[in-house]
């Protein structure tokens, strides 16, 4: 496997592939089958997430609305993790993955500060099936699968089809043609790090960090619980 | 229900902050002991004044290092690979930059130290040069590491690095003013030296916290939110700690002109601000990280 680690975006470019994912939020219907099958794939421990679907409750009864969004690393085109990892642990491949060398990691946990989409998390040291902890863990796109002609565990248990996976440079590929005929959304744009994560009609609620604030009393003491179990009361964040 | 079943833990606790305090009271301290050879005769030889200081002076930012390397080296997941960061070097990573700066400085004070000991001039000017600026280095790479994350906007601020470099400055005249009122050595040539370096440092950091507040308040939503979740969950360690005790009360202290040049009241002064400049520190790291957990 090509090891570039800041490799030029392959977005657009012939003769390259640029894995991407469409997610469609008209058709999530927030059966968490997608985290399941993700936790399933990798082993993922309890209290860490690669991927998750993010539940908000909008509006005042009778007038209420409860939106899904699915999130997951972006792997974005200027990945900030990538760029502040001191040892090179995290590298993007050329075909767009951002994928992360656990040989090499040091758990500084610089990537996670970097990472706008709360992606990336730091696996227990000690696991009983999986030796691999430690060390800081994300979301791979299922390269492994990928590579083998597979869909992404995700996308293929998705049983609403609201994840769509594929190759962006392919002119006939579902997510291409998707995002060609739909608006699409990413993540934090103004950030700079272009995403491959593209939503197709996403709630404001969900996708502008300062009204995605918890509104119900539920949502709020959870937060204020968290707030005050991560404000750093801990040494080594509790994490490790 | 799920709201919040998607949050990964805020990466940096306690020991970031002790250790982002100490490397920079290190650094300042050593470039306090190099003074008198590095700037020798500069300004009317005020800096000679710090002779007295000097073995002491590397000693303390000896043993401050070597808190300091060993607290970062436990911090890590992986501690067996702290030398990782050398051997994988990373040149746009700062937390590289301050990893190869951390050992070479340590070196420098060893190195002077040395040369102090066989009275090797030659040794310690470039020893005191080199690791002067190696000192400046370690609270700028901390700053560094914090503002080169552009997706954190309370971080992404180039006043950062200034800022902890100058705070650093508060924090190594708190050692080196308790350090020689102890020993009975904190003349009024040293006092009126350290009360230079404390009174700058003061002001320049309350201009950038007043920036601080203009820009949080006057800034994009996440600023805004930054500055909401400072005032809700740091409000005591911001205002009181750092703006009341570590900034305003030293600088009217030092700004006094007679009771400002009293070694006692200098050395009271160094030591708030020195908290305040812990606190600054303690509060913009922890707030950085807790902007994002509602996205």
């Amino acid at each position: 496997m090509p090891v570039g680690l800041q490799t030029e975006p392959s977005l657009g470019v012939p003769g390259k592939k640029r894995w991407a994912m469409v997610v469609d939020l008209r058709r999530c219907i927030g059966c968490m089958a997608c985290v399941c099958a993700d936790k399933a794939e990798y082993d993922v421990p309890l209290g860490v997430w690669r991927t998750t679907v993010k539940v908000k409750d909008t509006g005042h009864y009778p007038n209420t609305k409860r939106h899904f969004m699915p999130r997951l690393c972006n792997h974005c085109d200027n990945p900030p993790c990538v760029r502040n990892c001191p040892t090179q642990a995290t590298y993007k491949h050329e075909d767009g993955f951002v994928l992360q060398r656990y040989e090499r990691c040091i758990s500084c946990r610089t990537c996670i500060a970097a990472c706008p989409y709360n992606a990336r998390h730091v696996l227990p040291k000690n696991r009983d099936r999986v030796k691999i902890g430690g060390v800081v863990d994300k979301c791979t796109f299922c390269n492994h699968r990928v590579e083998k002609g597979l869909a992404p565990a995700c996308v293929q248990t998705c049983l609403g089809r609201s994840r769509i996976f594929g190759d962006l440079n392919d002119p006939n590929s579902e997510v291409s043609r998707l995002v060609a005929r739909h608006k699409t959304v990413v993540l934090k744009p103004d950030k700079g790090t272009r995403p491959q994560v593209y939503y197709i009609k996403p709630d404001r609620a969900q996708t502008e960090q300062v009204f995605s604030a918890p509104q119900s009393y539920a949502a709020r003491s959870d937060a204020q619980a968290f707030y005050q179990r991560n404000r750093g009361s801990k040494f080594f964040s509790g994490v490790l | 229900m799920f709201e919040y079943m998607d949050y990964n833990i805020a990466p940096w606790g306690h020991e970031i902050v002790i250790y982002f305090f100490l490397i920079g009271a290190a650094g300042m301290t050593f470039v306090y002991a190099a003074a008198p050879v590095v700037f020798g005769n500069v300004f009317g030889g005020a800096a000679k004044s710090m002779e007295p200081f000097q073995r002491v002076g590397l000693i303390a930012s000896l043993v401050l290092l070597a808190i300091c390397g060993p607290l970062l080296i436990v911090d890590l997941g992986q501690p067996a690979r702290f030398l990782y960061p050398i051997l994988y070097f990373h040149w746009t990573s700062p937390l590289s930059w301050g990893s190869l700066f951390l050992p070479l400085f340590g070196l420098c004070i060893v190195g002077f130290y040395y040369g102090s000991i066989k009275d090797n001039q030659g040794l310690m000017r470039w020893t005191g040069i080199l690791g002067s600026l190696l000192a400046l280095s370690m609270p700028l790479y901390t700053g560094l590491d914090l503002m080169v994350n552009q997706t954190r906007e309370l971080w992404s601020n180039p006043t950062i690095p200034l800022l902890f470099v100058i705070l650093s400055m508060s924090s190594g005249t708190a050692v080196v003013a308790v350090i020689q009122l102890l020993r009975g050595q904190l003349d009024q040539r040293a006092a009126e030296f350290l009360h230079a370096f404390l009174y700058l440092s003061l002001a320049v950091t309350f201009a950038l916290f007043l920036a601080e507040w203009v820009v949080l308040n006057y800034g994009t939503g996440e600023k805004q939110q930054a500055w909401e979740i400072i005032n809700q969950q740091f409000a005591f360690k911001y205002w009181g700690m750092t703006f009341l005790i570590g900034i305003l009360a030293p600088l009217v202290l030092v700004a006094i002109p007679k009771l400002g040049r009293d070694p006692k009241i200098l050395t009271l002064a160094a030591v708030l601000s020195a908290v305040g400049a812990y606190s600054f520190r303690e509060v913009l790291i922890y707030a950085g990280q807790l902007t994002q957990i509602n996205f």
